[in-house]
């Protein structure tokens, strides 16, 4: 394939082709999960450790799948990463484990794995790829934290509550009160709350890209192109 | 009491109906210039009959109907023909088309008259020519030839005359029943007649007419047509909706009331149909009604066709200053003129010359909330809401499934609506839209089937020739096996066999051409033959076309004169043909000819091959300096005879000139070049000894 | 002076935007009449707080889309919109539950769909439906009607009011006056036959025919609702369906007033936001069918679903949930009904199909 450079692949997966604002693939567990910033950052970080060894993997073995068993076992790639992942989580994380539930092993069904290990990862080399993976990962993750944010903030009135179970016990006073004790607007932290600050998130990005381009289209010079005519013939009443 | 349907929908908006009922129909002054439009009917432009400078009678044709679809004109006063040209006609577009115009001389004079008072001893069929004749149309505001619509394809067996005249502003129905009902009367009889007598004759007339409804069931008593008065609403007058309220059935989307055997005619047109018939007068003139705020004296008048509306205004009082919008038609459908210098034509039931306190404010439309009030008042059962976000969204495959072809495009809808959308312009906009993207699809596919054939065609080309081929490769093998197992040996024997094959081709274009010859002489015999018959016709339509009517004359002359060079052409190639070849060629001589020439041909590519093989032979054991030496000199012969022939071209003035230098000039620089190469061999060369090595 | 050219019609009946959504607010008077005098002026403050933050909401979205302010704050949609919702929320409820709602109505159920007549759902039900479910505790704490209320005590005047809508300016404990809704007595009765029901609980001893306070209400709701029939604002189709519609399910399931049956009828017609929803919120003409026949199918499948929501599902009043759904569905009731057009044989679909 035609040479990529890394500041198009980090320009594409953290913005341009962001997956979960642009492509709007994996969208299953971020409207689900991400009620809290320490969901979102659990599963954003799962998410990007399966994306990077299966986009490393398929990457390898790219010249030798045929194309006709290629999905089947790309999938097989996805899964045995997202089965590592699970039991490490299940290991050391045990309660975000039983928070996430079922969405852990549900990242085998996120499109923007299995898009990126067959748009990208099969078609060109190690590095890139791993590169790839790390940078989508990334950008999926952080679109993840600041939902989670929003959400937390918003919904319950808190901003990093339970970080301990992530960061072990020391975290457990990272916690910050926004508003009064008992303050809660469910909504956002029920789905509808997802949907809407995901489209607003998105209406967001959109308004910021127009904007970039308008100073970009302000800048730049037209030519000028002859002075025009004015017909002032007719009849004027 | 006959039985009525109600109209589903509808709206009842102020009548405004006794503005111009305050007196009888009147006479404006005859106007100095008259201007006739040639399409003042649905369907096809009438064809003029006469030109410029033509003195006409009232009432002389002027125009005739083309085609099945089409209408005569005819002249609305005695005058001249002062011009046929593009002129401003009454159009939404406010554009122009073709016109004829009439300079009235004020006398008036009639020309003759053939009236049939006895109607009914006639047949329908020459009734119904006498209708054509006078070039009638619908005068209801459509303008379908009458002619053509009294003449369907089913059997009727209900006619219906339209009395409605449900539109605010008009009356100029209303005064013609009061004042001339006997006649509409006979009209109805004589379009019975010519109908084959239908069973049921209904005459519907909205309530809000008492007197007209008094007078027309006076003049109808003993005849058969029953008057039914049906409730005022709008719009009831509209063809279809009549035909639903009359009768309780429904014109067939996509057809006519003819498919379901009814006709139905206005009633202004059946007042023309009595006088064309009963008088012999052909359709010049019409009742319309000129009203609104800006006229003075807002009432009905009898106007000739053609006269210009700034005339009939100024009959009517016309105040320009307070007039805001001035609409041809009625409010609900008319449209708006810009100036008033356009025609008054057959369809021109009203003039609506409105002032400030009439024409609604213009405001910007708000956004459509789906209330529902246009589907309430749609006499369609459309649902103009769905109409109006289809037709926004441009999505042509649901206006195709929310029928938008059965919107009749009567503004009720758009009267109703509280966000004050123009939602009849959006359907007429989506209208137009379709049929553009039909005729494209129409050319489109025609084009692909043109390509297609095309496609076919070539192919077949490639395959018969591709067959030729081998079937000539097949017989070449042949013919070689055949001849001898001769070697193929490199000084050209082979050239003999190949030779012969030549040979025999050539011999075989040499036959063809012979008798072609003969075939040629007869060809350009004919050639002659016809042009000349062409020339004679020319001539004669030459001397039809008068001197004066420059454009015609010229380009018959011009055609004329085409046709004479072309007849020298061929006259010249003739004789140049029947000199070249013996006149009468003998038998013996016939079959000597050919022969001598055979072997005159077989020995010339003999010649040629020899002298090919001899240039080959050398060329192989010239070293390179002496390849270029030969290669020079025959440039340079080349170059001689191309300047010979370029100083040629100069002396002849020959229009090639510039291709002859060009010639000279790339031969002078493939010279130039090829001296180059060599000085560079010679000077490898001569720079030592040691050249094999490098 | 020059002639316009401008495209038929020349005439334009009189009724514009603006005036049939006046004619929505004054049909409004009579119902919010009906709560002041039963219920205090929590109610007022509602309507006060909701309308004065859907202009400002309003105003600030047309502003950011750069249009003219006037021209779309004139048709007294967002007016509308937030009355309606103010009727909807509880009297005395905190300032800041009609302010979040109506901003999510005018915001999101409305300008981002593309504003007036471009949304599918129903803003006023989308700004209740979202307090509903993010401030439970707050959105089901309803009052005594005045009349029920024991001696001595009475609804606060305005000056209290005023003091628990915003309770920074003062702190005044509410639950004295504070009783669950006749739906929700109703539901939560289980075990008990009608009859006990009726004659034990406060609310139909005191009341005429059910719910003391609460009827009244919707009968005013009803006058409104005959004055917009009458000027014909919108047609009898769907709001009659839903009655009727919801009816017919309550009487189909009241078995003689065992425990388990549904209620009597004249609850159902009669409490909670029954007639408000039926001539308000139903005959929403941007987010319900089209035709005729559409409207009968969606006000009938309304009132189905307030009753099953009511009896089997988890909330006391359903008016909002049930209106959500059929605007849900409403394009796909348009797609079955359209109506049958002149000189056709039958009703079309809303889409051609391709042959």
């Amino acid at each position: 394939m035609t040479d990529i450079s890394y500041r198009e692949i980090t320009r594409n997966g953290l913005w341009d082709n962001n997956p979960a604002l642009v492509q709007l693939l994996g969208l299953c567990p971020l409207l689900a999960v991400t009620a809290s910033v320490v969901n979102a950052l659990g599963l954003g970080l799962a998410t990007l450790a399966v994306l990077v060894g299966s986009n490393a993997v398929v990457s390898l073995i790219r010249h030798r799948v045929t194309n006709a068993v290629r999905i089947p076992a790309f999938v097989m790639i996805i899964a045995t990463f997202t089965t590592c992942t699970e039991l490490l989580m299940k290991a050391y994380t045990y309660e975000l484990y039983q928070i996430l539930g079922i969405f852990i092993p549900l990242i085998v069904t996120n499109c923007t794995i299995l898009g990126r290990a067959e748009a990208f990862a099969s078609k060109h080399s190690l590095a890139p790829a791993i590169a790839d993976g790390a940078l989508m990962g990334l950008g999926f993750a952080a679109v993840l934290l600041m939902l989670g944010a929003i959400r937390e903030a918003v919904g319950s009135g808190t901003l990093f509550a339970h970080m301990d179970l992530i960061f072990g016990p020391a975290a457990a006073n990272w916690k910050i009160e926004l508003f009064a004790p008992g303050y809660s607007f469910l909504v956002f932290v029920l789905p509808p709350g997802a949907f809407l600050v995901t489209g607003l998130l998105i209406a967001g990005k959109n308004a910021i890209d127009a904007r970039i381009k308008r100073r970009r289209d302000a800048l730049k010079t037209r030519p000028v192109k002859g002075a025009k005519r004015v017909r002032t013939t007719g009849v004027i009443q | 009491m006959r039985q009525t349907w109600p109209l589903p929908g509808g709206i009842h908006p102020p009548e405004n109906k006794s503005q111009s009922l305050q007196r009888p129909i009147a006479q404006p002054p005859l106007p100095p210039c008259l201007v006739l439009p040639l399409n003042q009917h649905i369907g096809t432009p009438s064809v003029p009959r006469v030109c410029v400078g033509e003195t006409v009678l009232k009432g002389q044709v002027v125009a005739d109907a083309e085609g099945m679809i089409s209408a005569a004109l005819h002249a609305p006063t005695s005058g001249v023909i002062k011009a046929i040209e593009t002129r401003p006609i009454a159009h939404p577009s406010g554009g122009e088309d073709v016109c004829i115009v009439l300079e009235s001389d004020g006398e008036e004079r009639w020309i003759e008259l053939a009236a049939r008072p006895d109607y009914a001893d006639l047949a329908p069929a020459e009734v119904l020519a006498l209708i054509a004749r006078a070039g009638i149309t619908g005068m209801g505001g459509a303008g379908f030839p009458s002619a053509t619509k009294l003449q369907p394809r089913h059997a009727i067996d209900t006619l219906i005359i339209n009395a409605a005249e449900c539109e605010p502003y008009i009356t100029a129905d209303d005064v013609l029943m009061r004042e001339r009902a006997p006649g509409i009367s006979v009209g109805i009889d004589i379009l019975a007649h010519v109908l084959g007598q239908p069973e049921t004759i209904l005459i519907g007339i909205e309530d809000n007419k008492p007197e007209a409804a008094s007078a027309l069931r006076d003049a109808l008593d003993g005849s058969r047509a029953d008057l039914v008065e049906i409730p005022t609403r709008y719009p009831s007058g509209g063809e279809k909706q009549l035909i639903q309220i009359l009768t309780g059935k429904e014109v067939p989307s996509g057809g006519l009331p003819a498919d379901i055997g009814i006709v139905c005619q206005n009633v202004g047109t059946t007042h023309a149909v009595f006088e064309a018939v009963c008088k012999g007068t052909p359709l010049i003139s019409r009742i319309t009604t000129v009203t609104g705020g800006a006229c003075a004296h807002a009432g009905n008048f009898e106007v000739l066709i053609g006269t210009p509306v700034e005339h009939l205004l100024q009959a009517a009082g016309y105040d320009q200053g307070i007039c805001q919008r001035l609409i041809m038609g009625g409010p609900m459908m008319g449209f708006t003129l810009a100036d008033t210098d356009v025609p008054v034509v057959k369809s021109t039931n009203c003039l609506l010359a409105a002032d400030a306190k009439e024409s609604p404010q213009n405001n910007i439309p708000q956004a459509c909330i789906r209330c529902g009030l246009c589907a309430e008042a749609c006499p369609a059962n459309l649902l103009p809401q769905q109409l109006y976000w289809y037709a926004r969204a441009r999505d042509y495959d649901k206006l195709a499934a929310h029928n938008l072809n059965d919107c009749i495009e009567c503004g009720a809808c758009a009267y109703v609506c509280p966000s004050e959308i123009p939602l009849v312009q959006y359907y007429r906009a989506a209208k137009g839209e379709i049929r553009v993207m039909q005729q494209e699809k129409i050319f489109s596919d025609h084009a692909r089937i043109r390509f297609e054939f095309h496609k076919d065609r070539m192919e077949k080309a490639e395959r018969e020739k591709a067959a030729k081929r081998e079937q000539r490769k097949k017989a070449a093998e042949v013919a070689r096996s055949t001849v001898g197992n001769s070697q193929p040996a490199p000084d050209g024997t082979t050239a003999t066999d190949e030779d012969s094959d030549v040979v025999r081709a050539a011999l075989a274009r040499v036959q063809a051409n012979k008798s072609s010859t003969e075939a040629q002489l007869r060809k350009l015999e004919r050639n002659l033959e016809a042009l000349d018959t062409q020339l004679n016709n020319a001539q004669s339509r030459l001397t039809e076309i008068p001197e004066s009517d420059t454009g015609p004359h010229g380009k018959a002359a011009a055609a004329i004169e085409q046709i004479r060079v072309k007849r020298a052409r061929v006259a010249g190639e003739l004789e140049a043909l029947k000199n070249q070849a013996p006149e009468t060629p003998t038998d013996t001589g016939a079959n000597a000819e050919p022969a001598g020439q055979d072997q005159r041909a077989v020995d010339k590519a003999a010649e040629a091959i020899a002298r090919a093989q001899q240039r080959m032979a050398e060329q192989q054991s010239m070293s390179p300096d002496d390849k270029r030496r030969h290669q020079r000199e025959r440039l340079e012969k080349r170059l001689v005879k191309a300047r010979q022939r370029l100083a040629q071209a100069q002396t002849d003035g020959d229009e090639n000139l510039g291709a002859y230098a060009d010639a000279v000039a790339s031969l002078e620089q493939k010279l130039t070049a090829l001296q180059n190469t060599e000085t560079t061999a010679e000077a490898i060369a001569s720079s030592g000894t040691d050249t094999g090595e490098r | 002076m020059p002639l316009a050219l401008i495209t038929s019609p020349h005439q334009h009946a009189a009724q514009t935007t603006q005036r049939v959504m006046q004619h929505l607010l004054l049909a409004t008077v009579p119902g919010l009449v009906a709560l002041t005098w039963h219920f205090g002026w929590g109610t007022l403050i509602n309507v006060a707080l909701a309308s004065i933050t859907a202009l400002g909401c309003e105003a600030a979205v047309v502003v950011l889309r750069r249009r003219p302010v006037g021209f779309y704050l004139r048709d007294c949609s967002a007016l509308v919109t937030a009355v309606l919702l103010g009727l909807a929320l509880p009297p005395l409820a905190p300032w800041w539950i009609p302010v979040v709602g109506s901003a999510f109505a005018i915001v999101i159920a409305k300008h981002l769909y593309g504003g007036l007549g471009y949304n599918p759902f129903n803003p006023a039900m989308v700004g209740y439906v979202v307090l509903l479910i993010s401030f439970p505790v707050e959105m089901t704490r309803w009052l005594a009607p005045a009349s029920i209320l024991p001696d001595g005590a009475s609804l606060p005047d305005l000056q209290a009011s005023l003091q628990l809508v915003f309770p920074l300016l003062g702190n005044t404990p509410i639950d004295a006056f504070t009783m669950a809704t006749p739906l929700d007595t109703f539901k939560h009765s289980q075990g008990l036959l009608v009859e006990q029901v009726l004659a034990e609980n406060v609310w139909f001893t005191q009341g005429t025919w059910s719910g003391a306070g609460w009827e009244w209400v919707n009968l005013g709701f009803l006058a409104g609702g005959c004055y917009l029939l009458l000027q014909r604002v919108f047609t009898w189709h769907a709001p009659v369906a839903m009655l009727a519609g919801l009816s017919l399910m309550a009487l189909l399931n009241y078995d003689a007033g065992s425990s388990t049956s549904g209620g009597p009828l004249d609850l159902h017609l009669l409490s909670g936001a029954t007639m408000l929803g039926a001539f308000f919120i139903v005959t929403d003409p941007v987010t319900s069918a089209v035709s005729h026949l559409g409207r009968l199918i969606y006000g009938a499948l309304v009132g189905v679903l307030i009753y099953i929501i009511r009896i089997w599902g988890n909330y006391p009043d359903a008016v909002a949930f049930a209106v959500l759904l059929m605007n849900f569905a409403a394009p796909f009731i348009d797609y079955y009904t359209l109506p049958r057009t002149y000189g056709h044989e039958k009703r079309g679909r809303a889409t051609k199909m391709k042959d």
